[in-house]
């Protein structure tokens, strides 16, 4: 509809995107799934049980940002308003779901 | 107006062939928001499966029904389709259409896979006794996985969809938004599956 | 779902006979019709319209199943509505007024008014904005035919379990709840979906946000609550349905379901939900203010803060609705000190409109009336809302009517008083034609003294303790004077209402065109024609400060500065596919009610897929009006 508005994400030199960052940060993600099952497949053996939730709550939280800053391009140029609202609606989730589970 | 012409015959190619056009970026821009509006979503049927998963009115409890092995299998077909999926992007803003193609309909696959795992699973459940009226944790828990395994289905159709239209218009200025989307849309489950087997099969395994 | 099929056919014949036969033109003359055009718009302004009006259509109905309530509390042992008809009321009247009147209305003035004010030719996503409107539609309408259709919901807005479960609540009321908020709720959260994407991708060239009127700026926040409010509330109302319709437990607390989580997740979505309906009444205030006091909005920066903040404290506070609940008193304190705090930047808006009143070269129009009217009676209902969030007080107020008094002054003092006050303001701009300022101020009038007449008494009944949701109460309890005030009261909004309806055919028949600037605007939309042509700005205007247009009219410049040479103008193409979706989920929702095997379900669902279909392989791109074609239809007008 208008050409005003500025593409602010246009690289000058057309560089193709590598795929190395999205295979090590696949690899990460297969190495924490891995450890959050091997953690509580050997419960209490590798880490005292009261640690396991926050242990894989931890992991599932790193993947969930290598999911968001590779895998879904947050965090490049111009996405300042995705990254926004984004992280607005984790924390109202967060507030909703530990509302429900404690209160 | 941003005309949509064939990519390849545009001189200068940016980047990022999903955010070219004016279309394209309130597209990525709608989808984010709507990401956004799905995670508080989730989060709801979270909370409530946590808060009854101990409700099981004298039927198997998680612990004697998960099967860590089969969970783990279903995780590792739906993070590899989550990369595929993303590669099907990169070879799209590198103009392949091949390549996207190859790697979309693996994508697909891999997904077909965990639906036939989880819907196996759920059968098994059944015959165990767990099921969608047995108590509050088996609605509770059919809720959540079962939403979940609806959005699996949904992203199926529509990146099926969207091969179907690929493949006859090839990758346009018209079509790279759309198959971006998708493919958030497809990342996203994974974030969700990523919180469901810690949350729902992990946690319940530890009691 | 027979019945329905036979009627939907008949309608058609109705309407080949009425139109002149049935012929093979006959689809090309449906095409060219006013209504087919209506009907398939993708138009914001006429989005608008179809908004405003339909939400003021279900006002209307609202307002009628108040007065029935009304009429039967006049008298101690009424016999008018009893039992469960006042019940149907109360329950219908309370989710009418605020999903089906307040919201669409104020969508209605947001499509009016919001691309105009940020110099956009269009909304980001056309095609979704109409198919909002209509999925509210069908949504409002397929709750309101439950009056006909084996009985009204009866379990309150709030629909709390286990009263609306299957044991308690039989029959298909409640169904009609579940699904006609659903529908009607996948409407609104996609329709300010669209509104944040709008104001974020198309404001004009120089239209930063802290240029941005205040109207837009709260437009933009309630869309933002929109967003994050909405998924809570179709969570809770998937799981009531699955919990009456396919047996699970959920709520149940016999199979170990908790009543208790139906009451967060409709609170966690029916908190904010009060910032959506109040917070573009906030906005609508604080431009009428500005524009009548001729003075730059005070505080403007102070302002859009609060906003924001406002936005935020609403998803951490819902549980103040349910202090007696017993969640414990650190859970209660956290939230009433939570409660207290919204207090401080609804304090720094009121402060901000007296202040930009003050020394103002205020004119009194029917606008600048009801924003006047509003503040004080705004500020009643936070000073009670205060008073609530107190939690050992709470357990005294709780159920009475005095919580009814309550939010009464805050949704009527505020948001229809915004409303009104934004209809009069904005109605030039939407219809192109003024509305009445004598009729308006007898509506002004009547409706703000009949406002306190009817709900100022009801504090004190509440403190007397009369209970809220009954219908009827004994005499001799100190309640009967009391409540016929109230209904009195009733009258004179009434009055007001039907006073509004004249207006509107007043301004229809009779009225002169309106001047593109009436009130000598200070925002965008004051610059073009009413009502704007249907691509709103030839030429997109470049935006030098706030209040751009009131910066260049005092720099003496008679139109916007172009940020753009006159060039084709690109517009989407009307279609078909929203209303044909509305009605897939329509059918869908009668399916589901009338339980059974589902047969309409499933018809229903899948003229929704077959939609998604049609939508995602339609290559249509709109067309383009050119440079020629503006000249012919601008001619007089400034860009």
């Amino acid at each position: 509809m208008t050409e005003n508005q500025h593409s602010d994400n246009h690289a000058v030199s057309p560089k193709p995107e590598s795929a190395v960052k999205h295979l090590i940060s696949f690899l990460i993600m297969i190495i924490l799934t891995a450890a959050a099952f091997y953690v509580v497949i050997k419960s209490g053996s590798v880490v005292a049980e009261h640690l396991i939730l926050p242990l894989i709550l931890v992991f599932a939280v790193i993947q969930v940002f290598l999911q968001l800053f590779t895998f879904m391009h947050l965090g490049q140029k111009g996405s300042a308003y995705y990254a926004i609202f984004i992280m607005l609606g984790i924390v109202i989730a967060v507030i909703s779901a530990v509302g429900i589970i404690l209160m | 107006m941003a005309t949509h012409t064939e990519a390849s015959r545009s001189p200068h190619m940016p980047n990022h062939l999903e955010t070219a056009t004016f279309e394209g970026r309130n597209k990525v821009l709608g989808f984010w928001l709507f990401l956004g509006a799905e995670t508080v979503l989730f989060a709801c049927l979270f909370g409530t499966y946590l808060a009854l998963r101990h409700q099981t009115m004298g039927g198997p409890s998680g612990h004697e029904l998960f099967d860590l092995k089969l969970v783990g299998l279903a995780t590792a077909f739906l993070l590899t389709s989550s990369l595929t999926s993303v590669l099907a992007i990169l070879a799209m803003n590198q103009l392949k259409k091949k390549v996207m193609m190859f790697w979309l309909a693996v994508t697909v696959l891999l997904g077909l896979a965990f639906l036939i795992l989880e819907i196996n699973e759920f059968i098994h459940y059944v015959h165990e006794g767990h099921t969608f009226t047995s108590s509050a944790f088996g609605s509770s828990f059919y809720a959540l996985v079962g939403t979940h395994g609806a959005h699996v289905t949904f992203g199926i159709i529509w990146i099926s969809t969207l091969m179907l239209q690929a493949a006859g218009r090839g990758i346009t200025e018209e079509m790279a938004p759309k198959l971006f989307v998708a493919s958030l849309y497809w990342h996203f489950i994974d974030v969700v599956w990523v919180f469901i087997f810690t949350l729902v099969y992990l946690l319940g395994k530890v009691g | 779902m027979g019945t329905l099929i036979v009627l939907i056919v008949f309608a058609l014949f109705l309407t080949a006979i009425l139109t002149g036969g049935y012929n093979k033109t006959f689809l090309e003359r449906v095409k060219n019709s006013k209504v087919w055009d209506w009907l398939t718009t993708v138009d914001h302004k006429k989005i608008g319209i179809l908004y405003f009006l339909s939400g003021f259509f279900f006002f209307l109905v609202g307002g009628i199943e108040a007065l029935f309530m009304r009429l039967q509390l006049v008298v101690p042992h009424n016999d008018l509505f009893v039992g469960d008809t006042f019940n149907e009321l109360l329950t219908m009247h309370g989710t009418t007024m605020i999903f089906m009147a307040a919201m669409p209305m104020i969508f209605g003035l947001m499509n009016a008014v919001v691309p105009l004010q940020i110099g956009a030719r269009d909304v980001a996503f056309p095609f979704v904005n109409a198919l909002g409107f209509w999925l509210f539609f069908a949504g409002g309408l397929l709750m309101n035919l439950s009056w006909i259709f084996g009985g009204a919901p009866d379990a309150g807005w709030t629909s709390y379990t286990s009263l609306a479960l299957n044991n308690y609540s039989p029959g298909p009321g409640v169904d009609f709840y579940v699904l006609g908020l659903q529908i009607a709720g996948i409407g609104t959260l996609i329709g300010g979906l669209n509104f944040m994407a709008t104001i974020i991708n198309l404001r004009a060239p120089g239209m930063t946000f802290l240029r941005m009127p205040m109207f837009t700026w709260t437009s933009f926040v309630t869309s933002t609550i929109i967003l994050f409010a909405f998924p809570p509330l179709t969570v809770a109302l998937l799981l009531l349905m699955f919990d009456r319709l396919f047996g699970s437990h959920f709520f149940d607390y016999t199979m170990g379901g908790s009543a208790v989580i139906w009451e967060h997740l409709f609170w966690i979505f029916g908190h904010p939900e009060v910032y959506i309906v109040i917070l573009p009444a906030f906005g609508v205030m604080s431009e009428v203010i500005s524009t009548f006091s001729r003075k730059r909005l005070f505080g403007y920066t102070s302002m859009v803060f609060a906003t924001v903040l406002i936005a935020f404290l609403s998803f951490m506070v819902w549980v103040h609705h349910m202090f007696t609940v017993g969640l414990g008193p650190v859970s209660n304190s956290i939230f009433a000190v939570a409660t207290m705090a919204i207090a401080v930047p609804t304090g720094i808006k009121v402060f901000n409109w007296l202040f930009t009143m003050w020394g103002g070269e205020i004119r009194f129009t029917t606008a600048m009336l009801f924003a006047i009217g509003f503040i004080p009676t705004f500020v009643m209902g936070g000073m009670t809302g205060v008073m609530l969030a107190a939690p050992p007080a709470d357990f005294q107020y709780q159920d009475s009517y005095f919580v009814v008094a309550h939010f009464h002054y805050v949704l009527v003092g505020g948001t229809v008083m915004g409303l009104f006050a934004g209809a009069y303001y904005w109605w030039p701009k939407m219809f192109g034609k003024m509305l009445n300022e004598t009729i308006g101020k007898i509506h002004f009038w009547t409706f703000l003294i009949g406002f306190h007449l009817t709900f100022f008494p009801q504090h004190f009944l509440g403190l007397f303790g009369m209970p809220r949701r009954v219908f009827t109460y004994q005499p001799g309890m100190g309640l009967d004077s009391l409540n016929l005030i109230s209904t009195i009261g009733v009258v004179g909004m009434a009055i007001g209402t039907i006073a509004f309806l004249y207006n509107i055919y007043w301004s229809f028949k009779k009225a002169a065109p309106a001047p593109a600037d009436p009130w000598d605007g200070r925002t965008l939309e004051w610059a073009i024609s009413s009502p704007p042509p249907v691509y709103n700005f030839a030429q997109l205007p470049l935006v030098r400060g706030y209040d751009a247009w009131w910066m260049e009219k005092q720099a003496g410049n008679k139109s916007l500065p172009p940020a753009e040479p006159l060039g084709s103008i690109h517009m989407p193409s009307s279609s078909f596919i929203p209303i044909l979706m509305a009605l897939g989920f329509f059918i869908a929702g009668f399916g589901f009610i009338f339980r059974g095997d589902f047969v309409g379900a499933i018809i229903g669902l899948v003229l929704v897929i077959v939609c998604l279909f049609l939508r995602s392989f339609d290559r249509d791109h709109g067309y383009h009006i050119e440079p020629d074609e503006i000249e012919e239809t601008n001619k007089g007008v400034q860009a």
